[in-house]
């Protein structure tokens, strides 16, 4: 597929010049990263030829910058790193979750990743035959392009082989939008951000879609699909049909529709896959994290995203909700987490990572502490808030969710089941008032005091009590600054010390060749 | 039919020297219940009709089905004595009421949790041993423990009945077998004496045994027939006593005492003579139903029977006529009541074992002295399912003050820590309630030295715990129970619907309560897995779990599974190193593995984290053949800072080492949990670090790079140590006859297992074997075996010890490296293990 189609690149410039931007920040990922000096080149030929069409020649004026290497996700637009440019708006290429930008306006080049309808269709047909639910269609991004001659196809397809008795058990999730403009929805509040996004939205998708034309029912938006399903009906009722590769945003549908039968079709293998367990054992082992995060003391929150609508909300939220379940909590901005950085806090018993839906799950053995997602977070610090199976993995569907008022205080204490038996929870801290007693300078000291205090008394055992704070941990920690040797406080001689790099010293070369 | 109020228990629990708590333990079928029956029929809670048959304390629907006990079972009886037996008791009493706080508890190995949860709130223990069978391993268990908990044991040869109806053996025979019996009993109590209990070993002529038979209801000791014929001699009854015992034998022809067989047939055992043959005269006359002879007879033992009950024939007569001449519930009581100590006297001596604070503050005092007036005490030993679902009694005894509705105390948990918050809330009680029969009575306060079940408590007790006032802050927790079987089997359990998990979760937070040793817990994969002592257990355990606290919903077990460890053969081959991610500091290490001995003496806690340095390496250097120095840089043990692992500093004149201390200490923590191999806990391995090299700058040698280098690193040195798998092996005692040991050897040897001891019985045609079998083969063992040996032998299977297996988990193909590969894809890991390179760094 040649560059310009791929890269959408005349819809890019239209785009850049509807809108009279003059200084445009091109995102890319790594992995496209090769092609990004293509782009620019042929962004600027573009529109220097619309331009001399036009006659005006002012496409001097227009400042591409290429960004790369994203902070977090390379899914999520980074606002951040375009603001350094004072870019006005994004172009932002490759896999994207969608998630809404805060402040400049974006457009989403999903790339058009080679499919093979027929087969496509082939195996999509089959399905429809094998199944006694309808087919839900949902599609990675970068196949995007090609659903409308899969739909034709299948139009054809069905109505060959038994009429139209299938008809209406085929559905087709569509594209939210590929264009993101905060002021269109700024205004409505946060909780609003959602649905008036999909207003917006729906009038492009409306009339493309030919089978639910008219019906109004519940709408469905994940990883910037949307779809609607006729009143009455529920996901459960429908199989899901993913086209794409087993990528994050697979995980994210599978995980948030688990009770749905999920079947994908890989279109580079051209085959399809039936087994998804292995993203059902996610939800399971997401389940022994939430109990195992309801066992820790201190929680650090992760600042995953510095562009996602609504994280700051988040993260209070987070805060407002830890503290009420007397804990502590850190927030933390570090970036895209990695083990290394973590450990760096090992004080924290759990982290849970704010961030777009598809980097939301990081699971991986390497972490010291487990890191959870916001729902998680809800449902481990939320006493009486049982797991039922559903789940959230957008925090944006968070903010509206219930929250479970923890009225009755002198419920049962808590059981563990990392340690087989009820676990003491402290006592919630009053969030206001307390906050700034937490805040002050004092209370460091104080709590250092106290510990050190503690372990005095204990001072011959290895065992040492579970931190409740960040300074208690330090005060609690084996090696509390540099050894005074007072005995020989004479000036020693002179050492000459290690040289070369730090992957093989100079010594250690030499150490290496004599073996 | 109740014979006795509430209120009347209520008075009797004031009096201290009236009370006896005491547990009936024994191995399993040797009639604990069924003597129960007798004790709770004099009581009058039960009609002596059914006594033996009725099985009082086995309450559940599963326990009467299978016939055997799952539950330790509490009553409260009320006795009065009359003057003329209470003549010889030289103790304290006040009147001749008496309050028995009677618990009955499981024989079943897989429920010795019962028993140790019914020991640690009784004073006393009534021992039954099946005369044929006689002392059995899980006889030796339970006395062991009750030794170690200070109870006092009183022994009784039961089912003599058998001795008469079925084996017909004569009178000097069946005194060598009851002999034997009380040998060996004794052989085992003095292995486990202690000088603060005195002598514990039972005799006869003491009084401290008991003859019975539960089934039929009756039962004697020598004072029994001591008081009769001490008369008759005219020689007063300790005399008597003695002379039915031992080597004591009487003539009748000469009408003389001698210390031995004269040879003569008419010269008996006094033992024979005088009880063995009476007994045996009246059962084969009711038996035969020689009803002319047998009323003389039994007018001349002063035996009156009501005038229905003269219709009786055949074994109900002799039932009826045991039971009126030497009721069970007499015999045993007096033994009970003479022999077993009051709670005053034997928390005078137990204080040590129960109270961990100082000897000397004003707790340990209270429970000395068993003082009502004193600040409370009460040990929660156990929770009992309310009838009121999903709700539990939290049953204990009170060892100190009153405990009384209303009250607020304080609950301090078994992670509690003195001065610190954690495991601690203050409640109020809501009601106190004392188990009657099969019903529960509220009263207004209970006073220590009794049994009590607590409303209102479940809610933050998860098995046991000590509660004290609200305002005794200073107060230390009474010591945590020890059990002596550990939850080695488990199963991964699941909801059917994906809906009901709540229902799960509440279900198995339930059964955790229900049970002293069920660990419900989760597995890194998100199943929820319930861990029991045995097959038995966890069948018992996932029955309650559906349908009693999941109301039925449906639930998936997994197979059982076994847990591993891992353990290394030897040193290290080489020093290995990692280097931190950002490569500025090395750590080198090495693995070998513990001394022998030493992983276990970590176990049982004689040596840990908490101990003084000095003692520690007290014991290391003579115990073990530690290097005095060396025992003092032991940096931590794990996993869980408790564990059989450690890491030991052997570096020399490293700088800023204690700088990074910690961070290497929690990269142990977390690799000595998950090893190298598949991911199961470590044991037996010592990691030295044996030297580092760090960066200059803070920043760069922080928790980050050092943590998880300080992983790798153990994994490497632990790859390199000959890695080996620990499996957990059952030690099992077969009781079998001869011809069944074919089938017994076949089934082992099929199931890996090897017999180490084989004894025949004297005096019977059974065998006694002892045999090591993996418990990962146990699975269906009691099944096989009954089906090979045509349902004669019947294993006890309790966790012995973890054996090394032989195979090399690194060498593919073998036995170790399969079962490497299933764990790790049932734990959804990569199938193959990470190779040492991705943990070793070269330089």
């Amino acid at each position: 597929m040649d560059l310009a189609s791929n890269y959408d690149i005349a819809h890019t410039a239209d785009f850049i010049r509807s809108r009279n931007f003059t200084r445009v920040a091109l995102q890319f990922p790594d992995e496209l990263l090769k092609d990004s000096t293509k782009v620019v080149s042929a962004l600027r030929d573009e529109l220097r030829r619309e331009s001399d069409v036009e006659g005006k020649g002012d496409f001097r004026d227009i400042g591409f910058f290429v960004m790369a290497d994203t902070m977090y996700g390379s899914c999520c637009v980074d606002e951040v790193g375009a603001s350094h440019v004072d870019a006005e708006c994004v172009v932002h290429y490759g896999h994207t979750c969608l998630s809404p930008t805060s402040t400049l306006p974006a457009l989403f080049v999903f790339g058009k990743a080679s499919i093979c309808v027929e087969d496509c269709v082939t195996s999509l047909s089959g399905c429809l035959l094998n199944s006694e639910k309808p087919i839900l269609v949902l599609f990675g991004l970068e196949y995007a392009h090609a659903m409308q001659s899969t739909k034709e196809a299948m139009v054809v397809e069905s109505s060959s082989l038994c009429g139209s008795i299938y008809k209406n058990a085929i559905r087709y999730a569509d594209v939210l939008c590929s264009v993101m403009d905060p002021k269109e929805y700024r205004g409505t509040s946060d909780t609003q951000l959602q649905s008036s996004h999909c207003l917006n939205a729906n009038r492009d998708c409306a009339h493309c879609d030919q089978m639910n034309s008219g019906v109004v029912g519940t709408s469905y938006t994940i990883g910037g699909l949307m779809w609607n399903l006729p009143e009455g009906h529920k996901m459960e009722d429908y199989m899901l049909f993913w086209i794409g590769s087993d990528n994050a945003a697979f995980a994210n549908v599978v995980l948030t529709y688990n009770r749905c039968d999920t079947v994908r079709y890989d279109p580079m293998e051209n085959r399809l896959v039936k087994d998804v367990s292995h993203i059902k054992k996610i939800i399971m082992r997401r389940y022994y994290l939430v109990e195992k995060a309801k066992d820790a003391n201190i929680v650090g929150i992760l600042v995953g995203t510095l562009g996602v609508a609504g994280y700051l909300h988040m993260i209070h939220q987070m805060k407002e909700l830890i503290m009420g379940a007397g804990k502590k909590v850190y927030t933390l901005v570090m970036g895209r987490p990695n083990p290394a950085k973590l450990a760096n806090f090992p004080e924290c018993g759990v982290f849970i990572y704010v961030s777009c839906a598809q980097t939301a799950l990081l699971d991986s053995k390497e972490f010291l502490a487990p890191v959870i997602t916001p729902f998680e977070a809800f449902l481990a610090f939320s006493r009486g808030r049982q797991w039922t199976g559903e789940y959230v993995m957008e925090f944006r569907d968070l903010i509206a969710y219930p929250s479970l008022q923890v009225s009755d205080k002198l419920e049962e204490a808590r059981f563990s089941f990392l340690q087989g038996g009820y676990i003491e929870d402290l006592e919630p801290q009053e969030s206001g008032k307390d906050v700034d007693e937490n805040e002050r300078s004092l209370n460091l000291v104080e709590a250092t005091e106290k510990s050190v205090q503690l372990r005095e008394k204990y001072t011959h055992s290895l065992v040492k009590g579970e931190a409740r704070t960040g300074a208690e941990f330090f005060a609690a920690r084996s090696y509390r600054g540099l050894d005074i040797q007072s005995e020989d406080s004479g000036p020693r001689s002179f050492v000459l010390g290690r040289s070369g790099k730090a992957s093989g010293y100079k010594d250690e070369k030499s150490s290496q060749e004599n073996m | 039919m109740v014979k006795f109020t509430a209120e009347e228990l209520r008075r009797i629990m004031d009096l201290k020297h009236n009370i006896r708590n005491m547990s009936v333990i024994a191995h399993v079928d040797h009639g604990k219940s069924t003597l129960t029956d007798s004790l709770v029929a004099a009581a009058g809670i039960i009609a002596q009709e059914v006594a033996g048959d009725v099985r009082m304390t086995d309450t559940r629907a599963d326990e009467a089905e299978r016939g055997i006990t799952i539950k330790s079972t509490g009553i409260s009886l009320y006795y009065e004595m009359t003057d003329e037996s209470l003549k010889r008791y030289k103790g304290e009493r006040h009147g001749n009421e008496y309050l028995i706080n009677l618990i009955d508890s499981p024989g079943h190995v897989d429920f010795s949790s019962e028993v140790t949860a019914a020991l640690r709130i009784t004073d006393g223990a009534l021992v039954v041993v099946d005369c044929v069978e006689g002392v059995c391993v899980q006889t030796e268990t339970v006395l062991r423990q009750a030794l170690g908990e200070r109870i006092r044991p009183v022994l009784t040869v039961n089912k003599m009945d058998r001795c008469f109806l079925e084996l017909q053996v004569d009178g000097e025979e069946a005194y060598q077998t009851f002999q034997r019996v009380i040998e060996n009993a004794n052989v085992i109590m003095a292995t486990y004496e202690d000088p603060l209990l005195g002598d514990v070993q039972v005799y006869p002529e003491k009084g401290t045994v008991a003859f019975s038979a539960g089934l039929h209801g009756w039962a004697f000791t020598l004072t029994n027939f001591a008081k009769m014929y001490a008369s008759k001699f005219g020689v007063d009854e300790s005399k008597m006593m003695e002379r039915l015992w031992g080597e004591n034998f009487f003539d009748p022809a000469t009408k003389k005492w001698t210390t031995k067989g004269t040879g003569s047939a008419s010269c008996k055992r006094g033992f024979v003579q005088f009880c063995y043959e009476p007994i045996k005269q009246i059962i084969n006359t009711c038996m035969n139903d020689q009803k002319d002879k047998l009323w003389p007879m039994l007018q001349k033992l002063g035996v009156t029977m009501k005038s229905d009950e003269k219709d009786l024939n055949g074994k109900a007569l002799m039932k009826r006529v045991m039971q009126t001449w030497l009721p069970a519930s007499s015999a045993l009581l007096e033994m009970m009541i003479f022999h077993l100590p009051s709670p005053s006297t034997a928390q005078r001596y137990r204080v040590e074992n129960l109270y961990e604070g100082p000897m000397d503050d004003i707790y340990a005092n209270a429970i000395r002295n068993c003082d009502p007036e004193g600040p409370l005490m009460l040990y929660v030993s156990k929770m009992i399912p309310a009838s009121d679902k999903g709700r539990f009694f939290a049953f204990g005894r009170v060892f100190a003050g009153k405990v009384s509705t209303g009250m607020k105390v304080r609950i301090m948990g078994p992670n509690f820590v003195p001065g610190q918050k954690k495991d601690l809330y203050v409640k109020s009680v809501q009601r106190t309630v004392i188990w009657m029969g099969k019903k529960q009575e509220s009263v207004e306060d209970v006073p220590c030295g009794n049994t009590v079940a607590l409303v209102g408590l479940d809610q933050f007790i998860t098995k046991n715990a000590t509660l004290t006032n609200e305002k005794e802050t200073d107060a230390h927790p009474i010591r945590a129970m020890k059990f002596s079987v550990s939850p080695v089997v488990r199963v991964a359990v699941q909801c059917k619907v994906a809906s009901d998990l709540p229902k799960l979760v509440e279900g198995l937070k339930r059964l955790a309560k229900s049970d002293p040793m069920v660990v419900c817990t989760i597995e890194e994969s998100g199943e929820h897995i319930i861990a029991g002592a045995g097959e038995l257990h966890l069948e018992i355990c996932l029955k309650d779990l559906q349908d009693d606290f999941m109301g039925g919903a449906e639930i998936i077990q997994s197979d059982p599974v076994v847990s591993f460890r891992e353990t290394v053969l030897e040193k290290s081959c080489r020093t290995v190193m990692s280097k931190s991610p950002n490569k500025h500091n090395r750590l080198y290490m090495e693995a070998r593995p513990l001394e022998e001995g030493l992983a276990e003496a970590i176990d049982d806690g004689r040596i840990g984290p908490r101990d003084d340095p000095k003692v520690r390496s007290k014991i290391l250097s003579e115990e073990f053949g530690w290097d005095k120095d060396l025992a003092k840089k032991i940096w931590c043990f794990g996993p869980e800072t408790t564990g059989p692992n450690m890491v030991v500093d052997m570096c020399k004149g490293v700088q800023y080492l204690n700088e990074i201390k910690d961070s290497v200490v929690a990269g142990f923590q977390w690799a000595s949990k998950e090893g190298a191999l598949a991911e199961e806990n470590m044991r037996g391995i010592c990691f030295e670090v044996c030297d580092v090299v760090l960066h200059a700058d803070a920043i760069h040698r922080g928790g980050g790079q050092v943590i998880p280098t300080a992983r790798r690193v153990i994994y490497a040195s632990q790859i390199t140590a000959k890695p080996r798998l620990l499996e957990p092996v059952y030690l099992v005692e077969i009781q079998a006859p001869e011809q069944a040991l074919g089938g017994i050897y076949g089934v082992l040897n099929q199931k890996r297992g090897h017999v180490f001891e084989e004894i025949q019985r004297p005096g019977t045609p059974l065998y006694n074997i002892k045999a090591y079998l993996p418990v990962i083969e146990s699975f269906g063992f009691s099944g096989t075996l009954r089906a090979a040996t045509s349902g004669q032998a019947f294993p006890q299977c309790v966790f012995d010890h973890w054996d090394m297996m032989s195979s090399d988990p690194m060498e593919p193909g073998s036995q170790a490296a399969q079962l490497v590969a299933d764990i790790r894809k049932r734990k959804g890991l990569k199938e193959q293990m990470t190779p040492l390179s991705d943990f070793e760094d070269k330089i």
